[in-house]
Parts: structure tokens; sequence; C-alpha cells
């Protein structure tokens, strides 16, 4: 198997959500010398990538989402070992909830998964999350994304207080900060000062990767 | 020709040149039409889209003779949002001699059908004085929310916290379990509220917590159809396809996850609705008149497969009206032009 073909069937193993697949051929991959960074890149993120557009039409549903999201981890656990020494690159890391007093989480959840797949390390505070528990966690966990989610107009102002709670503690430099939900757009992230918007799931994993320098 | 003035999906105004306007009518009809897997807008189509959006004026309206029906959902609630302290009976009266309203609805402001449940005999008191003092056609109205009955608010496990453990089977027999709750909930409330005199019953942003939600409200308007025969019954939609959340449910052996508008009308049909609401999401990134473009082709394609009368959802954020909570007449009324007269609908 070519270089190109094993490209071509580590996208389709993601697709089809195939975990088993997807680690043999990380492991071929490795016996054949291809680059594991290349792989994982235009390999099984080409692949997570047609899961998430697939997703945003229908054709997709959440539970074969998480699949494809296991199998890539999977995929990438096994090449990543794999890197040289020094070239190894710490996983990016979010920190992510709903604003307080909202209680819709799914989108929320789906942008988790969404970013999970992407190997990103998550840390999911959940729903009606009060400002100063993001900026906590963030300290905790050395995250280098905050993102915050409304569906609400009536709580989306918690974007705008979180950007201004981080300012205030002198934190703003230190986190991108991210947002989403129904009722924003990226004009309100334009005008709160937001680093990214995500319109959808697939959206935010997609800008989240290029805030990292990854997209 | 000048610039057109118009506006983004999130409400900001743009100027389009005259091939730009084009170019985004037929990109907006394109997309609908590749996402649905439905014809897209034909060329004169796209030509009465282009002179609705070129006309200089503030605001349009559609030509005489094509009114249809305007029914306001969550009327109870709206003009306090804004601020106006009215209670809610004041609020219906406003709708229906002030602002021209042909049905309304009837609503709590929890406005999901489990929190009704425990009020529902304030509620029938409360619309028992509100039809003594209307003439107007009344739904009662609310959100099937299946949401509502994960923990910490319902007694099923959260398919939100199950499925990224890679908890599959859990989470869908958790979801499963929420369709037979909410079934029970809402055949209650609709029950009651009917034999209290409303008119009919509404089942408002429908879909918004995905598969289990639509399955959910087709179950129960097949049980109240053969309980009340002669009871009208809508079915307004959360958004344009049925997220699957959960994946394999169907309903008369159609898997639900993935359908969009026009396949979505023939359950709501088949479980015998009388009116469906299809609600075509607005994207902010994209120009007013694409979004337009976009909606219409669907709404089109959905009025063209239905035997019953379509009424779409058009406010902030679905039906190429932009996300701002006023949303602006300029875009309001082209857009309603547009769904009328190129969809065919029969109500707002």
């Amino acid at each position: 198997m070519d270089k190109e073909e094993i490209l071509k069937e580590a996208r389709k193993a993601i697709i089809d959500a195939d975990k088993a697949k997807a680690e043999e051929l990380a492991k071929r991959a490795i016996a054949e010398g291809v680059d594991p960074l290349e792989m994982i890149n235009k390999g099984f993120r080409a692949g997570i990538t047609e899961v998430g557009d697939l997703f945003g039409r229908g054709e997709l549903f959440l539970p074969e989402l998480i699949l494809s999201a296991e199998a890539m981890k999977g995929a990438a656990d096994i090449l990543t070992a794999a890197l040289p020494k020094g070239t190894k690159k710490r996983r990016g890391k979010i920190v992510i909830g709903t604003a307080q007093g909202d209680i819709h989480d799914i989108g929320k959840s789906m942008v988790v998964s969404f970013l999970q797949a992407n190997g990103l390390e998550v840390y999911d505070l959940g729903r009606d999350i009060e400002t100063q528990k993001f900026i906590d966690k963030a300290q905790e966990v050395n995250a280098d994304i905050i993102g915050m989610s409304a569906l609400l107009t009536t709580t989306m102002s918690g974007q705008k207080a979180l950007i201004q709670e981080l300012k205030k503690a002198g934190l703003r430099e230190k986190y991108k900060v991210m947002v989403g939900g129904a009722p924003a757009t990226q004009r309100w992230a334009d005008r709160i000062g937001a680093d990214a918007y995500g319109i959808d799931a697939a959206d935010a994993a997609k800008k989240a990767m290029e805030l990292l320098g990854e997209g | 020709m000048g610039k057109t003035y118009t506006r983004m999906g999130d409400g900001s105004v743009i100027e389009l040149s005259e091939s730009e306007l084009k170019r985004d009518l037929e990109e907006g009809t394109r997309d609908a039409a590749e996402r649905g897997r439905i014809p897209p807008l034909c060329e004169d189509e796209l030509s009465y889209l282009f002179d609705i959006y070129s006309i200089p004026y503030r605001f349009v309206s559609v030509d005489r003779g094509n009114e249809v029906v305007l029914t306001y959902d969550a009327a109870t609630l709206k003009i306090r949002r804004v601020g106006v302290l009215t209670h809610r009976i004041q609020s219906l009266q406003i709708y229906e001699k002030l602002l021209g309203a042909d049905t309304l609805e009837f609503d709590h402001v929890d406005y999901s059908f489990k929190p009704v449940k425990p009020i529902i005999a304030y509620e029938q008191t409360e619309l028992e004085q509100a039809l003594l003092v209307t003439t107007i056609p009344m739904f009662y109205g609310a959100m099937p929310n299946l949401g509502s009955y994960t923990q910490p608010d319902g007694p099923c496990l959260n398919p939100m916290e199950l499925l990224p453990m890679g908890k599959i089977t859990e989470a869908r027999a958790a979801q499963e379990e929420m369709v037979e709750h909410a079934v029970k909930d809402m055949v209650n409330v609709a029950s009651a509220m009917y034999e209290s005199g409303a008119d009919g019953i509404n089942f408002d942003t429908t879909g918004a917590a995905g598969d289990t939600d639509f399955l959910a409200t087709l179950r129960a308007v097949e049980i109240l159809r053969k309980k009340y025969p002669q009871m009208c019954i809508e079915v307004g939609m959360a958004g344009e396809f049925i997220l699957g959340m959960h994946g394999e449910l169907t309903y008369d052996g159609v898997r639900v996850a993935g359908l969009y508008p026009h396949k979505q009308v023939e359950l709501v049909e088949k479980a015998g609705a009388t009116i469906y609401g299809p609600a075509i999401n607005t994207n902010t990134d994209e120009s007013c008149p694409w979004n337009i473009a976009r909606a219409a082709t669907f709404t089109k394609a959905c009025v063209e497969n239905s035997h019953i009368p379509v009424h779409a959802d058009m406010g902030m954020g679905v039906g190429g009206i932009p996300v701002v909570d006023q949303p602006p007449v300029d875009a309001v009324s082209r857009a309603s032009k547009a769904m009328v007269e190129i969809a065919r609908l029969d109500g707002l």
C-alpha cells in the first residue's frame, strides 16, 4: 500500500468509525515510514472534517460522530507516541461550558465531541456555570482556550462578562476566548472582543484548531 | 442600477452590486438544493427575488390577493419581553385588536409541556378568561422540550453526559425513556387545554432536542388525533433538519434523524396534524438575499409535498430573517413577501 492509499484508507476508517482499522493503519504507516504528522493531518483529520460536514448536513448522527471521534483518538495516540523526541506537541487544552443562567447544553456538548475528535484536551464544566469558574478552571489546568456557549439573548451577556473579568484579573492575554450559541454571531464576537466565534460544532472545532496554530 | 441596501444574517447593513445580489440568490438556492436534494428555484423565481431586494422602499408587502393567515406563537410573552408590562390576556387582546393577528397562541412563560403539567388548573382558568374577551381562534402552545426530562431536571439519565463517555447504548436507552415520559405529558396537557376551550394545540420548536423530540411529538399527535378527531394540531419546527441525537429512531418505518422539511411534513401529516410549520435556519455569515433564496427553496419543496396547510416560522433567526432581537422591517417584510409568493405558503 503506498502513502496516498494509506492516507485515503485512514480518512475512510474515520468516516466509517472503524477504530480497529484506524489503529491498524496508524501502525502500518509507522512501519512504512509515513510521517506521523502527515498521517494525522492529511489522513485522519481529513476524515473527521468530513464527518463534521456530514453531521452538519444531517447525513450522519451524534452516536456515529462519537464513534468516529474514538477511532480518531485511538489512531492519533499511536501516531503521537511515534513522533521523534522534541517534535511532540502538547495537546491543546480548552475549558468549556454554558453561560450562567443557561441550561441549554446540547449544542455545547456537540462542540465538546468535535473538540475531542480533533485531539484537544477538553474540560467540560457543564451548564449554568458562574463566570469565575471558567477562569478558575482555566488557571488550574493551564488551558489555552476558554469557550462559552449561550442559547439565550438573556444569557449571552455572560460571554461579555467573561472577557471583562479576564481583563480585570490581568489574564486576557493568557487565554483565547471562543463564543457560540444560537444568538451569538461574528459581529457579537467582534463587539465583545472574543478571539473566535463558531457558527456550529464543526466550525467551532476548526476555529479552535486555528487558535492553536493547527488549522 | 445602484447598489442594493440589504443586510447580513446578523442584521448588519451591507450594500450589494447587481452581480453580487444575483450571485447570493443563486448560491442560496443551490445550497438548499444540495442539502435537501430538492430542485433549486428557477430563473423566474430568482428574478422575482431580485426585484424584491432591489426595490428601494424601506418595506414591501405581498401583492393584493396574496395575503395569508398570520399566527403569533408565544403571544402572551412577546409584549412583556420588550418591557411593556401587560397581563397575558391583555397581550392577546393587543395582538387581536391592534396587530391584525388571525390566530393566536396562549402559553405560559416556562413554555414547555412538562412544567405546565403541575399548574394545569391555573392555565385552564386563565385560558377560559382569555376566551371570554377574545373572538380569535386560540391555540394553547408549548415546546416538547425533551431536554427537560434528563437529569438534573428530569428522571432520565442525561444522554449528553453519556455520549461523550462512549456509552451509546445507555444514551439511546435514556432517550427512548424520555420519549415515553414526554408523550404522556404532551397528551395530558393538550387534552386538558383542549377540553377547556382551546381551538387547537401548537407543538412549538419541535425537534429542538433532536430526533427524540420529533418522534415524541409525532406519537403525541397520533394519540390526540384519535382522541379528538376535530382538534386543530399545529407542529412547528425548531430547525431545518432533525438532529440525530439517537440516530436510529423511526416513525412509521422512516428514520426521523436527518429529515428535511419536505420529508418532515409527510410524517407530521401521517401522524394527524392539521398545520405544519417549517423553520429554516438563518446563516449569520451570509446575506439576507442568500438566506431567503435558501429558505424559499426548502419551503417551496415542502409546500409542494404537503396536503396540509404550511405556516412557516418567520422570526429572529429563521425563515431568512436576521438573528437580532428586534428584526428590522426591511428584512422581515422582504422575507415574508418572498416566502409567501415564491414558496406559496398558507400562513406565517
